[in-house]
């Protein structure tokens, strides 16, 4: 029994930064625009994060309530770029953000360099951060499906021409998009800088942020499975260790499951003829006009 | 003219610029470090430039210059880069680095190369390793003495021999002091992961482990056992202050220690392009290579060192305390004498022997260990049945 809550425990601990990055990709990619980047802008939060909040090393000369605003201003930040690129100069938008992360990554671990190799003491307790991302997905859940602003979100990701003539104007919304999911990711960045492992250092996110583009496509963009999602994610990060040795199933297995998932869930939406519960204008930038 | 034409040209002024000024310093050595992980991870990466910055205050003809972050197995393009670059001493600071040095190696037999802890060597490439199986059997000693439940935990990067014998050590030093005590590992396959990290802990943490090593390059572990308020130790560099109330002891290691030997015997000419092949270095206590210490020279925090000195053990039928035993024993190895962690008979944990009575290893046999000691719990890969 024991063994089975701290497994929870930790499935918790781990699944809060994925469910607040994907929670922010769910929301941009319901407006049609995917941001491969939430792996840089979580980069950049987790700086930002930890250096608004440590200040210069003494007490009392950093604050961890405005580490996490810099960290989601550093993400939402990050995210524009993307959004003026992709919405604005109609770029690749995969492309886009394949260079954002390179460019976060990059950039924190530039500007993070003087940051490294001190701790943060006196660092938040993890329940706000994993109470307040499953409210927050109670609430888009919520907000997409029963709210108008949440049906004219999803009208621009699903038929930006349609948006449009009804008068919707469909660059600002899906700039408003990106950049709300850029936030998160920023925010679930200053999660790992701030608690789950509180220092910073070049390279810490170590992959997380593409576990969360993973889980999006897994979660089937809603974000009351993201919650789900995200704890399954994390159990199984876990268990890889947990069960090292103890089964007949090489637990590298368990750390590839999260993408081979990803991958099932993409083949079954396939077979039924769909592309799954993706938006149907992702990933395409709108231009006036054209079909 | 086209903008990409102007940006070519500025391009090839730059380039010009950059070897003029490379020419105009002939007179020093270059020396140039690849590192495998950011030089802030506070482990091992971070360690070898500590080293190289001493080196560069210490030796006034030596210039330096560092790539990090430098994946295993592509370390080739880095190599011709800084081949192009002027570099006439290029160290390559870690084991997966090896073939790809000895190709370079050949490439260009005019350039020096070390690489660290690897087993291959050429008329211009020498290897080197500042090693820890001496210090990680004392750290094991305090471990086996502090761990109540009797089971230590040790986060494990890759399973190769450097890994095997530094937790083969550990475990020889946790029996040693807590003979019913066992070594519980898991591994994460990666040099530098804090999330993996992080979660290994965990889960050696759930299994009932309250001590804790980790051989991660970042100060994660010690993080974790801080959280939880449990003994645990410094690995490559003082992590003292990412949790002063856990840290026992530790294993720090002076690189420059070698990286000034080496330079110094290269800018007198002791070493040149055609004599390495022999040129090993393998430095241990003796040479102050590396140090047993939870910070630089303190061998003990205040708190655990008041435990050792309770904690007793069997040393030769006779009751000593732990912390006199892990003294005395740093002293002579210190000294190069007689002591040395795997001296026969060892059996491994499958109880087939592997040093006989009154044998020590040879640095081939430490370089190639597959299996692992008594002791140690948990799924370790190739390891030998017989």
């Amino acid at each position: 029994m024991d063994e089975l809550l701290n497994a929870l425990l930790r499935a918790l601990a781990f699944g809060t930064p994925l469910l607040l990055a994907s929670l922010g990709a769910v929301i941009n990619e319901r407006a049609g625009v995917v941001n491969l980047g939430v792996e840089g802008m979580m980069a950049l939060g987790a700086l930002a994060g930890f250096a608004v909040a440590y200040g210069d090393g003494s007490p009392g000369s950093g604050s961890i309530a405005l580490g996490i605003v810099a960290a989601m201003a550093a993400g939402g930040l990050a995210a524009l770029l993307h959004a003026f690129i992709t919405i604005t100069l109609r770029a690749n938008q995969f492309v886009s953000g394949l260079s954002l992360t390179l460019l976060g990554l990059g950039v924190a671990g530039l500007l993070g360099k003087k940051y490294e190799g001190f701790p943060l003491f006196g660092q938040p307790n993890q329940w706000p951060f994993t109470i307040g991302a499953i409210v927050l997905a109670l609430l888009l859940a919520f907000w997409l499906t029963s709210t108008r602003a949440g049906l004219t979100l999803r009208s621009v990701g699903e038929n930006p021409a349609a948006a449009d003539v009804l008068g919707l104007n469909v660059n600002l919304i899906r700039y408003g998009a990106v950049a709300f999911g850029g936030a998160l990711a920023g925010l679930a960045g200053a999660y790992l800088s701030l608690v789950y492992r509180p220092s910073w250092t070049d390279g810490m996110t170590a992959g997380l942020g593409w576990i969360a583009v993973a889980l999006v496509i897994f979660v089937g963009w809603n974000p009351l499975r993201a919650i789900f999602g995200s704890v399954f994610f994390g159990l199984l990060y876990y268990l890889q260790f947990r069960l090292q040795g103890k089964t007949f199933i090489p637990t590298e297995f368990f750390a590839a499951m999260p993408y081979l998932l990803v991958i099932v869930v993409l083949a079954f939406a396939g077979l039924r003829g769909q592309q799954g519960a993706a938006p149907e204008a992702l990933g395409r930038p709108y231009t006036r006009g054209e079909r | 003219m086209s903008k990409i034409t102007k940006l070519l040209a500025l391009a090839l002024a730059l380039t010009a610029a950059a070897t003029t000024q490379a020419g105009a310093q002939d007179a020093k050595l270059k020396a140039c470090f690849i590192y495998v992980g950011p030089t802030g991870d506070i482990g091992w990466s971070y360690a070898h430039d500590q080293g190289r910055k001493a080196a560069e205050k210490a030796l006034p003809w030596l210039e330096t210059q560092y790539v990090e972050s430098v994946p295993e197995g592509q370390a080739l393009p880095v190599i011709d880069r800084l081949a192009k670059n002027g570099c006439q001493v290029i160290f390559t600071t870690s084991f997966g680095y090896m073939d790809d040095t000895l190709a370079a190696a050949k490439k260009y037999p005019n350039i020096i190369f070390a690489h660290n802890a690897g087993f291959k060597r050429n008329a211009n490439m020498a290897t080197y390793m500042a090693d820890f199986y001496q210090v990680y059997y004392l750290n094991g000693l305090a471990a086996g003495a502090l761990s109540k439940s009797g089971k230590v935990g040790f986060v494990g990067t890759y399973p190769i021999p450097e890994l095997k014998r530094h937790l083969s050590a550990f475990a020889l030093g946790v029996k040693a002091a807590n003979p019913k005590a066992s070594v519980n590992v898991k591994w994460i396959n990666s040099w530098f992961d804090p999330a993996k990290t992080r979660e290994a802990s965990e889960a050696l943490l759930s299994e009932g482990a309250d001590v804790l090593t980790s051989a991660e390059d970042s100060a994660t572990g010690v993080q974790t056992a801080g959280a939880k308020n449990i003994p645990t130790f410094s690995h490559y560099n003082p992590m003292l202050k990412f949790s002063p109330s856990n840290v026992v002891s530790g294993h720090i290691v002076h690189w420059d220690k070698i990286y000034i030997d080496f330079l110094t015997k290269v800018h007198n000419g002791t070493y040149t392009t055609k004599n390495l092949a022999n040129v090993d270095y393998w430095w241990l206590l003796s040479k102050g290579a590396v140090e047993m210490g939870a910070d630089m020279n303190m061998p003990f925090t205040v708190k655990f060192a008041a435990q050792l000195k309770a904690a007793k053990m069997m040393v030769g039928g006779k009751s000593v305390s732990v912390y006199d035993r892990i003294t005395a024993l740093n002293a002579q190895m210190k000294k190069g004498e007689s002591f040395d962690p795997f001296t026969g008979p060892v059996k491994d944990r499958n109880g087939v022997l592997r040093v006989p009575a009154g044998k020590t290893m040879s640095i081939g046999d430490l370089n190639n260990m597959s299996w692992v000691a008594p002791g140690v719990v948990g799924q370790v890969a190739d390891e030998p049945k017989k």
